[in-house]
């Protein structure tokens, strides 16, 4: 019994190594989700993503350069996720960008920008769908932003270091989305168990890979780039 | 990119957009909503059916895909079909860890196939839509079916923005790859990063010239296109209520047939 659970561990990053899923197929697919299901998760979306778009609209409203920067942002959020992220057992997959957007844009213009880039991703890739829109913009563009921006700004209150800040928070965040994806399903289908091992712990490399690449993102831009962030404020 | 290739080659592109969103629409929701293997299947041969005679879209593109959505299916069908079953009847079944019993019951094992042919039906019944109809278009109809105006234009301005920083971003990697950017891991974190915050920095200083291109050509705060000369697609909407009542007979045959 002892020897086949050190067997069992000693087999676990190997089968971490072959099951990372890559994250393009991480978001829920069409028509997977009951309707009633489907729907209220639609529902659920829906204040926040108003929300998000008033703000968006107030700002663009005071700052007509806003509008063109938000869509290069969302622009910039499509083809992160689309980018092929080195993990550390030589599989690849796909970064969320939730941490990098949320740090840069805030939570709210992300929700929108996310639903954009969502329902992009659905049509041209079908990486989700039309009917799990509003699933997938809950777990990835509403709970993803709102754990990294909590988490970003909690640590740099608690005067941690900025580097690990935002680590913390692309990483968590990335976990954040997937474990939510996992309990969507588990809602549904029961046996979260399962899911929460194919669709989150599977994820535990990868988002400390995102987390990581946010970081050395952070740094180039903080060295090279303090000017045209200044740019962003308008956001 | 995608599907996009596929919707300018096709012969639904100068149909009016509108009918060809009901059909897709109705199509997907009645496959999800009624819940029926049969309607499923259906669903799935009817509409690609339609997308290959009427669009003209290639056997081969339709296939390619078709499979793309079936990683996240089978991965996510798996824990519906295998799980804890307890004292259930199983079809097949074995002890975890000597301690619990997992295995595939005939319920389970339904239950997962009516999910995956659901999906498939609804997936099909979208590519329906997004091989036949341009994005410009389907963004021009969101705006005709009442989408906020500023919605509609940032997802325009997205969608070009789109193919101009992802031609750069492949440039940069070329680049990098051709100086052994992605050898391993290290270096791959390192490169990636470079890229990714290239392209932003980029993008940002783009957006500011984009604006200030738009305003000296006196850019007031909306984007006025004129919408494309488009053939009439009425005849799209009898289609419709035809694979309605084909989906609604073939779920009542199904239950009269299948307890």
């Amino acid at each position: 019994m002892k020897r086949s659970v050190w067997k069992i561990c000693s087999l676990l990053p190997l089968a971490l190594a072959l099951l990372t899923v890559p994250a393009g197929a991480m978001h829920i697919a069409e028509g997977y989700l009951p309707v009633p299901w489907a729907f209220g998760w639609m529902a659920v979306c829906v204040p926040f993503v108003v929300a998000g778009f008033l703000s968006i609209k107030k700002k663009v409203a005071l700052e007509p350069r806003a509008k063109v920067l938000l869509a290069m942002c969302g622009a910039f959020a499509f083809v992160l996720s689309a980018l092929k992220i080195p993990t550390m057992f030589g599989s690849c997959s796909h970064p969320t960008g939730v941490g990098l957007g949320t740090i840069l844009f805030g939570p709210t213009a992300t929700t929108v920008l996310g639903l954009i880039v969502l329902l992009f991703q659905a049509l041209l890739l079908a990486h989700g769908g039309l009917t799990t829109l509003g699933a997938n913009v809950f777990s990835m563009a509403i709970v993803g932003p709102f754990v990294s921006f909590g988490l970003y700004t909690l640590l740099k209150k608690a005067g941690a270091k900025p580097a690990l800040a935002v680590f913390a928070a692309a990483a968590l965040g990335d976990l954040a989305t997937y474990v939510v994806t996992s309990i969507q399903l588990g809602v549904v289908y029961g046996n979260y168990l399962e899911y929460l091992s194919i669709f989150a712990l599977t994820q535990i490399p990868l988002a400390i890979a995102e987390g990581l690449l946010t970081v050395v993102v952070f740094n180039v831009l903080e060295k090279y780039a303090k000017e045209d962030l200044r740019a962003l404020a308008v956001l | 990119m995608g599907t996009d290739r596929c919707a300018y080659l096709s012969r639904l592109r100068r149909v009016d957009p509108v009918p060809k969103i009901w059909l897709a629409l109705t199509a997907l929701l009645l496959c999800v909503l009624v819940d029926s293997l049969a309607v499923g299947i259906f669903t799935l041969g009817a509409l690609s059916a339609l997308n290959l005679s009427l669009g003209g879209q290639k056997a081969g593109d339709l296939f390619h895909f078709l499979k793309v959505p079936m990683t996240f299916l089978i991965i996510g069908c798996l824990p519906i079909i295998l799980r804890p079953i307890g004292t259930a009847e199983a079809l097949w079944a074995f002890r975890l860890l000597g301690r619990w019993t997992w295995g595939v019951t005939a319920e389970n094992l339904r239950l997962g196939l009516l999910v995956l042919c659901k999906a498939m039906g609804a997936v099909s019944a979208m590519y329906f839509l997004s091989m036949n109809t341009p994005m410009t278009d389907l963004t021009m109809a969101l705006e005709r079916l009442h989408v906020p105006r500023l919605f509609v234009e940032l997802t325009e301005l997205i969608y070009r923005f789109i193919f101009l920083l992802a031609g750069e971003a492949g440039r940069i990697r070329v680049a990098q790859e051709a100086r052994l950017g992605y050898r391993d891991f290290k270096g791959s974190m390192q490169a990636l990063g470079t890229l990714l915050s290239t392209v932003f920095v980029r993008s940002l200083r783009r957006g500011d010239r984009v604006f200030s291109a738009l305003e000296s050509r006196g850019y007031t705060g909306v984007l006025i296109t004129l919408p494309g000369q488009y053939a009439s697609g009425r005849w799209l909407y009898g289609l419709t209520a035809a694979i309605a009542v084909c989906q609604l007979l073939i779920l009542a045959a199904e239950r009269r047939l299948l307890p």
